[in-house]
This record gives structure tokens, sequence and C-alpha cells, in this order.
């Protein structure tokens, strides 16, 4: 049997005297980073949770909010959530898993143009695949059971989206290419030669692939698992699109009407329910690091070598068909949707006389549109490189040292990715705008930039964590022997081997700050209007076809990114 | 006598046309003040309306002040103006919300008097000014039907044929237990037919939705062959597609959206110029063709024809901001 165990904890880094006074100071400056970016809004919100009234109005503090979701209707609001993430994480982690597998480590054809194509759907803003889905899904006029009551003759429905089934599948288009991302560059950069260990000592392809690859990727697997899991639980157009109709309530949409379906907005509750979902996603967390405490993952090691590619022969023709039936599910027909749309006057009336060109004139004459698409660029493109920076360093105190601190940094870097969007935006307004008046914060691009970096932080320090797993510390203490600083060590080393995975953490973070809703709609002020607040005004201004333009800008804007981010690793890795 | 009759008369004529004069001359002072002042902050519930900014551009156009706009769902308006205030921080001047969470903010001490506004003189009954809020424009509801799913025959005529059997399943609709036209639809049907149309109706099992876009699109598309409530004004989006609205013979329930100035607005005369700008009656027409209800008078006949029917029926109630939470109890409880 072949297993992987070291005594991890014991490798740490280690610099002698040369951080003796660096070292508190730095660590006591993330710290307060951290505080003021994640805690400060969750404190906002534990008040909110325990007082009467918002912050500025009079009241008393009770537990009222918390007794309020103690409920049977709760519990199965509760079970409804849990249930539902489960479900799409365990499908979405297996589905992600083989697509990874068989574009990082095999000779399927194509399988460049596949990576950049599986992940597509993950960029589409999820009211337009909701859309393109009820229209194909629906069970009275649905395109599926329109053609599967034509081929069969029969009057029954094949599909309805409308249902659990439902919700789940469309929270799959994300979670799939989301955990794909993550898993895909750990599959690229593993070093074969414990595989081909097992191969040679008799282990067949399967064992292999379960005992050693799996094994391997466990921090990455899991942490994209957490994370997803954790995003379906906050999940909230699948559920409000495809659930509410048919009765299913999840948190965020108990949440969600608790706070704007109400005459008297009740956020004692709303912030309530919020800590109570992420009590339930800690043990998670705790369970993780359960999982991986005391052990070794690395797979990138001071030897050189390259990524096995396993041949398939023919089989290599099944592996690409997967693939492209993935694609045509998830991507062709939807975006075939969104782009049809486009060109005619209506979403979903593809007649002739429908034909048009003034959704793109209109987006293209829209100065709203052009200034919220600059602002939105220049929020993306900082605030995932300032994400990235922040996470790295976390992640490497995190997981490359011993200092006194790091669990807390650890948990504080977490936090966000645990209160559901729609209260934390609250939180992050209650925050920014008691601050003083002289700190120019609220009203700003300021107060959106740090909204953003403390929501994409989580995904960051994940990123970055899993891919410093894999990296033995040797090779950065044969750095720091040969005389080269923190910072050099840091740069040259450890985010050079890891860059691949900095690349995919930029793009989902510069991704989501493109789509993120909850937090810009509250913080945004006129003349710093983001993309994804322009597009929910066009939308309930009945434009959904303009919003379809913008959506496949984006996806435009994807292949662009991906293209050179896919480019950047291939170069990287060629050299390792 | 009669010479003492006319010439009382033309003293009263002259006082009337000197008081008159030096309301002039005093609004004038206001729109002075306002050019002044150069810049208007509008928070407004009224997301993504072409038409609104209609009436913002010619605003802007006339007095040379520019307008800045924040627009975001009604509980997000409210929220932000109480944060401001409550930190100290006064950016907004004009509020534009429904008529519900107006009353609450009024309530709540976030806005202020808004000073006299000439054109107040012309709103029309059943709709009224006050101190703090003036009514800005009406959105009424009514049936959508697919006109190829329904023949005229068979279109409902009452609120009532809706609970016919056969509109079982066949009704998707705005959830009735959360803010918004579906809430309004609740009230007035419960305090026009009572607890019992509600019960048929739940029985009918219509289905809820709260993406009200998309579901005008599902019953243009023939998922369903009835939409309910539906707001009028939207059928602006949905021109060229096989619908029709029906405003049945009750009536439209509606609902009043009103714009009142924020406490310590910083450009309160521009507040107040924009206010009587927004109840002229070329503003006003720009709403009716549109589909809203005017709230002053003289503009349902100068509407073009295709709506001036739909908006000169009946107005059937709307709700009671006191009592909102209460029914949305209730609408819980019957629909569940």
């Amino acid at each position: 049997m072949v297993t992987v165990a070291a005594a991890y904890g014991e490798r740490a880094a280690s610099f002698g005297g040369l951080w003796r006074y660096g070292r508190p100071a730095g660590i006591a400056a993330l710290i307060l980073i951290l505080c003021f970016l994640s805690l400060y809004p969750m404190v906002m919100l534990l008040y909110g949770s325990l007082h009467s009234t918002p912050p500025g109005i009079a009241g008393e503090f009770n537990l009222n909010g918390y007794v309020s979701i103690v409920t049977t209707e709760n519990l199965v609001v509760l079970a409804n959530t849990v249930g539902i993430s489960l479900a799409k994480t365990i499908l979405s982690l297996v589905l992600a898993i083989l697509l990874a597998w068989i574009v990082a480590r095999t000779d399927t054809p194509g399988r460049g143009v596949l990576e950049v194509l599986i992940t597509l759907p993950f960029f589409i803003p999820p009211i337009l695949t909701a859309t393109a889905w009820a229209m194909l899904g629906n069970a009275q006029v649905g395109t599926i059971n329109l053609a599967w009551r034509w081929l069969t003759g029969s009057d029954g429905t094949l599909v309805d989206v409308y249902s659990y089934g439902g919700v789940i599948w469309h929270m799959m288009q994300y979670s799939t290419p989301f955990i794909f991302l993550f898993v895909v560059d750990a599959f690229r950069a593993m070093d074969p030669s414990l595989e081909e260990s097992s191969r040679m000592s008799g282990a067949t392809r399967w064992q292999t692939f379960w005992r050693i690859t799996l094994a391997l990727m466990l921090p990455v697997t899991t942490s994209a698992f957490i994370l997803s899991f954790i995003r379906g639980m906050e999940s909230f157009e699948s559920a409000v699109f495809f659930g509410t109709p048919v009765g299913i309530e999840v948190i965020t949409t108990t949440i969600y009407n608790s706070i704007t379906q109400r005459a008297q907005p009740d956020y004692q509750s709303a912030t309530a329910l919020g800590f109570g979902a992420m009590a339930l996603m800690f043990l998670l967390l705790v369970l993780q690091s359960r999982l991986l405490r005391g052990r070794s993952f690395t797979t990138v090691t001071g030897k050189g070598y390259s990524p096995n590619v396993t041949q398939l022969g023919r089989m290599r023709w099944l592996t690409f068909a997967i693939c492209i039936v993935f694609f045509a599910l998830t991507v062709a027909l939807p975006i075939g949707q969104l782009l049809l749309s486009s060109f005619f006057k209506f979403f979903g009336f593809y007649e002739a006389d429908m034909l048009t060109l003034e959704h793109y004139r209109n987006v293209w004459e829209n100065s709203a549109f052009w200034r919220a698409f600059g602002n939105t660029m220049l929020l993306g493109v900082v605030g995932a490189t300032v994400t990235m920076a922040l996470g790295g360093i976390v992640a490497y105190v995190t997981t490359r040292t011993r200092w006194r601190g790091r669990r807390l940094i650890d948990v504080l870097a977490w936090l966000p990715w645990m209160m559901p969007g729609m209260v934390l935006g609250i939180g992050f307004l209650w925050g920014f705008a008691i601050l003083p008046h002289a700190i120019p914060i609220y009203g700003t691009l300021w107060a959106l930039l740090l909204a953003y970096v403390a929501l994409g932080t989580p995904v960051a320090v994940r990123v970055t964590s899993a891919a410093y797993q894999q990296i033995a510390a040797d090779i950065e203490e044969c750095s720091r022997v040969h005389g080269a600083g923190w910072w050099q060590t840091l740069g040259r080393i450890l985010i050079a081997l890891a860059w691949p995975a900095f690349a995919v953490g930029w793009v989902l973070i510069f991704f989501g700050i493109m789509r993120e809703l909850s937090a810009s709609i509250l913080l945004y002020a006129p003349g710093t209007e983001v993309l994804s607040v322009v597009m929910l005004k066009m939308w309930t201004g009945g434009k959904p076809e303009e919003v379809s333009v913008i959506g496949l800008l984006m996806l435009v804007l994807v292949l662009v990114f991906r293209w050179v981010q896919l480019r950047f690793i291939k170069k990287r890795i060629s050299t390792l | 006598m009669l010479r003492r009759n006319v010439l009382g008369g033309l003293a009263a004529g002259a006082a009337l046309a000197r008081a008159a004069a030096a309301q002039d001359a005093e609004w004038q002072k206001v729109v002075d003040a306002a050019k002044k002042e150069g810049k208007l902050v509008i928070y407004t519930a009224s997301i993504g309306s072409t038409f609104h900014k209609t009436v913002f551009k010619a605003f802007e156009a006339k007095y040379d002040v520019k307008i800045e706009l924040l627009e975001a769902r009604a509980s997000e308006v409210r929220e932000r103006v109480r944060v401001e205030q409550s930190a100290g921080r006064f950016l907004g001047d004009i509020h534009h919300n429904g008529s519900t969470t107006t009353w609450l903010m009024t309530r709540d001490g976030n806005l202020q008097p808004h000073g006299e506004v000439p054109n107040t003189k012309n709103i029309v009954a059943p709709f009224e000014a006050d101190d703090i809020r003036i009514p800005a424009e009406v959105i009424s509801y009514c049936l959508l039907v697919n006109k190829t799913m329904v023949k005229p025959a068979d279109e409902p005529k009452s609120w009532k044929d809706i609970l016919d059997p056969k509109w079982a399943g066949k009704i998707l609709s705005d959830d009735y237990r959360a803010l918004g036209g579906g809430a309004v639809f609740f009230v007035v049907m419960q305090n026009t037919f009572g607890r019992g149309f509600h019960e048929k109706l739940a029985a009918q099992k219509p289905a809820f939705s709260r993406d009200i876009q998309n579901s005008e699109r599902r019953v243009a598309r023939g998922e369903y062959p009835l939409y309910i409530p539906f707001s009028l004004q939207d059928i602006n989006n949905l021109k060229g597609l096989p619908v029709k609205p029906i405003v049945p013979a009750e009536g439209r329930p509606y609902v009043r959206f009103d714009l009142s100035v924020l406490k310590n607005a910083p450009h309160p005369n521009a507040s107040r110029v924009f206010m009587n700008h927004y109840l002229e009656v070329d503003s006003q027409l720009v709403f009716a063709n549109a589909g809203y209800n005017p709230v002053v008078k003289g503009v349902i006949e100068k509407t073009i024809e295709e709506i001036r029917p739909l908006l000169a029926t009946k107005a059937m109630g709307t709700t009671i901001p006191e009592k909102q939470d209460e029914m949305l109890e209730l609408a819980k409880q019957i629909y569940k």
C-alpha cells in the first residue's frame, strides 16, 4: 500500500534571528488589515443580530434574532440548503476531477481549447444562464421538452427546471468550472514520479489514481469542495429563479425576504440567520483542518520533472466526447441562447422580422455602461492584484510558518466567505458609513475596492495555500541557505513555482468582482457604478437582451484572459 | 351701487394680480437659487426606467441643474438613507419611492418639509400632497393574457373570473407574500372581495415568481396564459409580443410613488424646483403615455389613444402602510 505522510508540521520555515523585530510588526500589520476587512463588518453584523434595531437607531440588546431562527420552517430551509449544496458539490466535484484529469493528464485531442471552453459558464452572470435554462427546461414549452415530444410522440415532460433538480443543475453550471479551475493546475503541476513508482510497484491505473493522485490532491480538492459547498449554501439566483416558484426556500431567499420583502425590514433575523449559517460552515473548516493535519502533500520538489500525460489510445475519443457533451450542455446551449437573443428583439422569439442590432447599438451608446465598464475594469485589475498579494502572504504565514497568530490570521481570512453576500453587503454599508468623514472611503471607489478585497481574500488564500502545500520546504530552505532574503525567496521561489495557481486565483477574483452585486448595490454612489449594478438596472428596466450583450462581452474578456493565462502557465511548466 | 361693485371687483382683481406677481417673484427667487446650487442628487427606487430619465433630462436642460442618480431597490434606498443620516452624511436631496417606504421614512424622521411647490394645486383626487410627500406617479395593476392562448371570449372580464377552475394551474403571479405588486393586489382584493376570494384563488395554485420581467416574458412565450398583477407601464417592454393587458370591470389596484426631500438636503431649492417640474403636465404626460397614471389634471385626455382607455378605468384601491406587515402575514397564512 502506498501512503503519503510525513511530519510536515515539523518542517516549517525558520529564519533564525533575522525576523526578531520585523516579524511581530509584520504579523500585527497583517492582522490589523484583516481585522478591518473582515472582522469590522462582521462586528457590525453581530451588533445587528443582537440589537433590536440597526446601528444608529435606539433599541435594546436581546436574542430575539437567534430565537426567531429556531423554528420548524427554518429547519426545513436549512435542510433544503444543506441538501442542495451537498448534492451539487459532490456531483460537481466528481465531474470537475474527471474533466481536470482528462485535460491535464491525458492525450485527449484539443484539450487546450477544451480547458478554456469548460470554464466559460463560470463567468456568465447567473441571471442570464437562469433565463436561458428557463427557456430550455420549462415543463410547458421548454425547447428540450418540445424536442422530446416531437421525437417520441409522447405528451410527457422530460425535464422540469423548476424543481430541486433544476436548482442543483443550475448551480452546477458554476460550481463545476469553479472546482475545475482549482484542480486542473494542481494536476498539471504534479511530479509524476510518485505515480510511476506506484505503477512500477504493481498498482493498477485505478489504484494509482485513487491512492496516489487523488490522495496528493487532497488539499486542493478539499479546499475546492469547501469553497464550493459554502458558495452553494449562499447561492441566491438559482434558488430564487427555479426554487421559489415551486416553494423551495433556502437560507438566502429567507434572508432576502426578511430584508426586502417586508414593510419593516428585519435585519436582526437576517443577520442572526447569517451567523447561524456561518457557524455551520465553520465546522466544515475545522473538519478540513483535521483531515489535512500532519500530512505532507508535496508534489513539487527540488528535482526537475515534466508532467506525465497518460496515453489513452482509442479511449481518448471517449474522453473527448465527455468533454464535448459537457461543453454542449453547459456552454453551447445557454450561450447559444444568449447569442441568438442578442440579435433578436426579444429573448426567445426567433422570427426573421425580429432580427435587430438595436441591443448592440444601445449598449454601445450607453454612457452609463461605459463608465461602469471603466470602473469595473479598474476595480477588477487593482482588486484582483491586491487580493492575490494579500492572499499570497496570508497563505504563506498559515501554511509555511509556525508563527504565533497564524491560526487567527487564517480564520480572519475565511470569515467573509462564510457570510451570505447580501448580509455582508449590509455589514460593509454600516461599517463604512460610520467611519469618520475625514477618511474618504464611503461613497468612493475605495469602498467598493475594500469590499471586493475582503470578499476575494478567502479564494486567494485557498488557491495559494493549496499550491504552497504542494511545494517541498527544502526548496525554500535551499534559497535561504544561499543568502536570499525573505521577500526574494517568497517572490522568486514560492510564487514563481505557484504562479499557475496565482494566475487562476487572479482570474477567479477578477471575474468575481465583475459579477459581485450584493455589496456593490449598497456601496456604489453616483459616478462609481459598476457593471453588475448597470446590468441590474437594465434587467429591471425590461432590457434582458442588452444584459445578454454585456454577458457576451464578458465572455470575450474571459476568452482573452484565459488564453493569456494558459499561455503563461504552459511557458512556466515547460521551464520547470 | 354698480360703480361701487365694479370698482370693488377691479380692486380685488388688482390685489389678486399683485399677489400672483408676488408669488411668481418668490418662485423665481427659488428657481434662481436652484440654478446657483447647480446640482441635484436623487435617490430613487425606480430602477432602469427610461421614462424617468426623459423627465430628468428635460429638467437638466430647462434649469441647467445636473442630476446625479442613485437607483436601488426600495428597502436598499431606505437603508442607505437611514445609515447615511445616522452617520451625519447628508448626501441626497430627493427621495423617490413607493408610498409605504416613504411613509415609514417620514415616521422615522428621514425627510423634511419641502416648502411651497406651486404645481401641487393641480394634483387630482384621490391623490393629495402634504408638507412632506408629493405624489409623483401611479403604478396601476391589471391582468396580462397571452393572446394566442386565450380567445377574446375567454378573457377575464372581472377579477372574480380568475377563480374559474379553467384557470387552475395556469396563473403565473407576483408573490402576494412579499412587498411589491403582489402585496398590493392581495390587499386590494382582500378589501374588495374578502378572504374568500383569496382562499379560492389559492386553490387555483398560482405559480409565484419574484422575477417580474421574466414572468411577463414567460407568458409571452406561452408558458402560462395569464399573469397577475401586471404593471401597466411594462407594456412598453412587450410591444410586438402576443400579449394584452386587461383591466377588469372592478378597476385597477394601484400603488403610488412619492417624491420627498431628504433631511438636510444639500440642494433644497433645486429639490423644490424639481418637484414642481415633475408635476408639470408635460412631465406627467411622459409617464402617462408610458402607462403610469398621472397625478395632475389635464393629462389623461392628451395621452396616446392605445393607452387612454386603460388609464381612464376606475382606481380600485391601494395599500395602507400601517397595515402592510399584518397583510403580508395574512397572505402567508392563505398561500402556503
